[in-house]
């Protein structure tokens, strides 16, 4: 009857297209490192479904001589990507012998397609990657270029480049493997009106902070805005809070895989203190998006958020009449920990120990990743890179305060659930959420990661590969 | 005879729980579709609130941003796959169901068995295979696995349906002197119609939405599909929430349109070639 | 004749290649994963013979999963494929109008058509405490509001609720075409011997739709276990670990902690779990027997 008819002709009549199309893909996005295939397949890509590719193999001339760096990164959403992409085109301008291959994919998604392509013969030129054990388990299988010959050689390159940001990219052996694409720290945000109409100086002191928010809810105002349906969010404030309440050299052995234990008090310390909070946090946090809860900040819903300086730009978006500013974390008395440290670290690119052309990409990020285009940055996205000086020109407020903190602060950190071995991060994580919900107490919560911390220790010793 | 009033009870009460259902289902949708005719600022007051002025800015936003590139992309990816998904599965449940060959419920378990397997599992050894046969970001990459990812399901519905057709009709068939192929294209085919509708539907479905594979095995933007389009619009920190909204319905679209054009079809289908004897 | 023989098996051989080829050959590549330590970008495997799978048993989530893919599977029997079929009954009854008949099979259909993505996004929305539809819909009647996805005991069940409403009109459309290929003479025979509706739709609708009822328990089953992206694109295992499933930590194994050989272990047996729960069936209905 007529439907066999009709799907032997729909068959052939795809087929016909697939095979088309296919061909005339096949050539062009073959991987970067065919420089001579993808010089026969210009033309024809034209004719597939969709139209040019946008890995710019619509150079015509002599591709065959060109050198393809491939470029990955994680910020596909605009401005952002509008702006890589234009930098990597205004480059390949200036540079007729280079051409990017650029790929990108959100946050999550990312973090996957890393992982499978990375160590392969399709493994970027030049990714992003977050500082701390994320990278270094990529460092422990030799994936990395070491930057620091580079730096040592042009020390103008290297004085031009922030120290306090530049250390969250070297590794305990000296090693430098990333330069920071956009600066970052945690900050309190905070509505100048509400705290103004219900008489609130900014808090110095834990116990101030208190205070205030007790004020707010007392004038039916949702003090603090926070959602932690992400569960990192609670750990932003834990990260904080260790660092004030657990001294630094214990800190240190603690988050290093083999050697932590996290029996400090402190530790249960800054889970009390958390737990202070709580009260005067949105209610139900673990049921709400973090994005929702600035969401409501911005909408003057609420009066504090401790949120990110790359925040700015989407408070901005989402509330644009609001008036806020900026506060530390508040000092906490008597606390045995490090309280100059500011919660941060900023995000970069790093290169491939496996690329072709190391000498052209390092070339590249010092382009990049200095001064002229981080003027341009703040400007147009509202981000910062570690040069210095980029605030020229730059008129809004919030950014230059914001810079000015990140760019000052003595000491930066990781954040906690980058800086810790995966299967203690996400003990961490789970913990923080029950205790946010109040499934658990401290004390019960730090017997979970010490447990955690322990298993680590052996599985880390036992795998010379990964962790 | 039941009395009249009896029956007409139950015949209200039970229209009414399918209209109660409808509710169920249409409910949350409409939240969704009035919620990404807002502006964000509204979304975030007042969810049951109507829009004061639609917002249809969203969805040519959302158009804008992810979608149209990747459109053209989908479709090709899942009518080839859907159309190979169907040939390769029915002739399997022909050979399975209709000639007791020995082995056939060894080789029935080892397809039924294909469906268990997770698909991210099968990423990394994926990844290589594909790279090993060069065919790594390519259309391929995915319409290959897409097709071998769906025959055990597809398999599985047409057997039950083959099982079920007399074999009265075939032998009649062979005594006229039909070979087996044209037994398949004369008797079964036309038969099982709603079946390889049914089919069509479920995994045009599968297709169009599989994103963990999309994501991972095509690169070029040239090639990418919907679902990774959609992804543009859950940036880092922020999720553009009334315009994501605006997105879901477009690429939601495309199937709900094509599902109510297809089931009258498939109605016709049903009522037209069924089994007469 | 040899060839003769040979006819059904050429009909069968491209789907079984395919099959074989891009679906068994990861399992067994996996299965070999499953005994050694190694990440998916690491140049070297250790092998550490069963401690995979010590492991994995072992491991303290290992009792919560079971506990969340079982419920899902249990739930979902009940509700999609029960609830489902007697819905495919109720449309394919005389109480439903010819016209309706399709108008309802098609609305609760629908659902299945959205992404999962796309059905877990909606859901976070709808399930939000603070400007949700749920809530604000109790708000609206001055009930108690919930946290729903954030309460550590209810949000497993928010998250199966949300799968029975997007396939539970999915089964019933299976089991609508399976119904209505149902001889009608069988069904007029019945009501000629003086059956009731309810009687014909047990004694002759049920038994001849046998098949698909099968298949559709079979794929609930097997879905129950594969359980991955409804739970990440909502709560991603949280609060805590309350919703934490297989297919979730499969994939955190391999791309969080770069534990490929968990994740295979954890493939392994989500494999096996589900083609044991379904030989049972098989064998329990003994299908397919002519």
């Amino acid at each position: 009857m007529k439907k066999g008819l009709f799907e032997k002709a729909v068959v052939l009549v795809l087929s016909g297209v697939m095979i088309f199309s296919l061909s005339a893909c096949g050539v062009s996005t073959s991987t970067g490192t065919d420089a001579a295939t993808a010089a026969t397949g210009t033309t024809a890509t034209g004719t597939t479904a969709t139209g040019t590719t946008a890995a710019g193999t619509t150079a015509a001339v002599s591709s065959g001589q060109k050198k393809i760096i491939k470029f990955f990164h994680r910020f596909p959403d605009e401005p952002y990507n509008s702006f890589i992409e234009g930098k990597l085109h205004e480059y390949e301008a200036s540079h007729p012998d280079i051409q990017f291959d650029i790929t990108s994919a959100q946050n999550q998604d990312y973090k996957e397609k890393i992982k499978v392509v990375v160590g392969g013969e399709d493994t970027p030129d030049i990714f992003f990657s977050w500082a701390g054990d994320f990278t270094e388990r990529f460092i422990r299988e030799n994936l990395i270029l070491d930057l620091k010959p580079y730096l040592d050689k042009d020390t103008e390159w290297k004085n031009s480049l922030l120290e306090n940001q530049m250390k969250i990219y070297t590794n305990s052996e000296g090693m430098v493997y990333g330069i920071p694409f956009r600066l970052d720290c945690k900050l309190f945000f905070y509505n100048t009106e509400l705290f103004a109409q219900n008489n609130i100086e900014i808090p110095k002191t834990f116990d101030d902070l208190l205070a205030a928010c007790e004020k707010l809810k007392a004038a039916g105002i949702t003090p603090i805005a926070f959602g932690n349906q992400e569960p990192w969010a609670g750990l932003h404030y834990m990260g904080t809070l260790n660092q004030i309440c657990v001294p630094d050299d214990v800190r240190e052995k603690d988050y290093n895989p083999t050697s932590g234990e996290f029996t400090d008090p402190g530790y249960v310390q800054a889970m009390q203190y958390y737990q202070k909070l709580l009260p005067y946090m949105t209610d139900n946090p673990d049921g709400v998006k973090p994005d929702m809860a600035r969401g409501t900040f911005a909408m003057g819903q609420a009066a504090i958020y401790y949120g990110e300086l790359i925040e700015i730009p989407y408070i901005k978006a989402d509330g644009p009449s609001l008036k806020f500013g900026l506060f530390n974390f508040p000092q906490i008395a008597n606390a045995k920990g490090n309280q100059e440290i500011l919660t941060g670290a900023p995000e970069g690119f790093v290169i491939s120990s496996k690329t072709k052309y190391p000498d052209e990409c390092v070339e590249f990020l010092k382009w990049f990743l200095g001064k002229d285009v981080g003027t341009e940055q703040c400007q147009q996205i509202g981000w910062f890179n570690a040069a210095k000086d980029t605030t020229n020109g730059l008129t809004d407020q919030s950014l230059i305060d914001g810079y000015k903190v990140v760019s000052e602060a003595k000491e930066m950190s990781a954040w906690l659930d980058n800086a810790l071995y995966s299967t203690v991060s996400e003990e961490y994580l789970e913990d923080v959420s029950e205790l946010t919900n109040n499934s658990v107490t401290p004390e019960e919560a730090m017997k979970k990661i010490q447990a955690k911390a322990k298993e680590a220790q052996s599985l880390v010793k036992s795998g010379t590969t990964s962790q | 005879m039941k009395s009249v009033g009896h029956h007409n009870i139950s015949k209200v009460l039970l229209n009414l729980l399918c209209i109660l259902l409808c509710v169920i289902i249409f409910a949350p949708l409409c939240w969704i579709i009035l919620n990404s005719l807002k502006t964000n600022q509204e979304l975030f007051k007042d969810s049951l609130a109507m829009p004061q002025i639609v917002q249809l800015g969203n969805y040519i936003k959302a158009w804008k941003l992810g979608l149209y590139r990747y459109f053209g992309n989908s479709v090709l990816v899942s009518a080839v796959s859907l159309v190979f998904i169907l040939l390769f599965s029915s002739l399997l449940a022909y050979g399975l169901t209709r000639f007791r060959a020995k082995g056939s419920n060894i080789i029935f378990i080892i397809i039924l068995g294909g469906m268990a397997l997770s698909e991210q599992v099968a990423l990394v050894p994926l990844y290589k295979i594909l790279k090993a046969f060069k065919i790594y970001n390519t259309y391929f990459a995915v319409i290959l696995p897409y097709i071998a990812f769906r025959i055990p399901f597809t398999v599985f519905l047409m057997r039950a349906f083959f099982i079920s057709i007399p074999m009265e009709l075939e032998e009649a068939a062979i005594m006229d002197g039909y070979n087996s192929l044209q037994i398949f294209t004369k008797i079964i085919v036309p038969i099982s119609k709603p079946i390889f509708a049914s089919c069509a539907i479920v995994n045009l479905n599968f297709v169009w939405n599989e994103f963990l594979f999309a994501n991972v095995f095509l690169n070029n933007k040239a090639l990418q599909t919907i679902p990774i389009g959609l992804m543009t619009f859950k940036g880092d920190l922020k999720i553009d929430y009334t315009t994501t909204l605006a997105g879901l319905v477009i690429s939601s679209l495309p199937l709900i349109i094509l599902f109510f054009c297809m089931s009258k079809q498939f109605v016709k289908g049903l009522t037209a070639g069924a089994v007469k004897g | 004749m040899k060839t003769k023989k040979m006819v059904p098996y050429s009909y069968m051989l491209p789907g079984l290649i395919m099959v074989l080829l891009f679906v068994y050959v990861p399992v067994i590549m996996n299965i070999g994963y499953s005994f050694f330590r190694l990440s998916s970008y690491s140049s070297s495997a250790i092998f550490v013979g069963l401690d995979n799978y010590r492991r994995f048993f072992t491991d303290k989530t290992f009792p919560v999963m079971l506990r969340n893919n079982g419920l899902y599977c249990i739930i979902s029997l009940i509700v999609q494929v029960g609830i489902g079929t007697i819905l495919a009954l109720i449309i394919d009854s005389s109480a439903i109008g010819k016209k309706m008949k399709s108008v309802y099979r098609n609305i609760y259909f629908m659902p299945s058509l959205i992404s999962l993505v796309a059905v877990g996004l909606m859901f976070t929305f709808i399930y939000e405490p603070n400007l949700g539809f749920l809530n604000a819909l109790l708000k609206m009647f001055n009930l108690k509001t919930r946290a729903w996805l954030g309460d550590s005991k209810m949000a497993i069940y928010c998250i199966i609720a949300m799968s029975q409403w997007q396939f539970t009109g999915y089964i019933t459309l299976l089991m609508t075409v399976a119904f209505q290929n149902v001889p009608e003479d069988y069904v007029e025979a019945a009501a000629i011997d003086g059956a009731g509706p309810v009687r014909r739709a047990i004694s002759i609708l049920v038994p001849q739709a046998k098949e698909q009822l099968l298949v559709c328990s079979i794929i609930t089953i097997i879905g129950a276990f594969k359980l991955y992206t409804e739970v990440y694109s909502t709560t991603a295992g949280g609060p805590g670990n309350s919703t934490q499933v297989f297919g979730l930590f499969l994939y955190q194994q391999a791309f969080l902690h770069d534990d490929l050989g968990m994740a295979a272990v954890t493939g392994v047996f989500i494999f096996v779990i589900t083609v044991v729960l379904s030989i049972i069936q098989l064998k329990i209905t003994r299908s397919g027997q002519q």
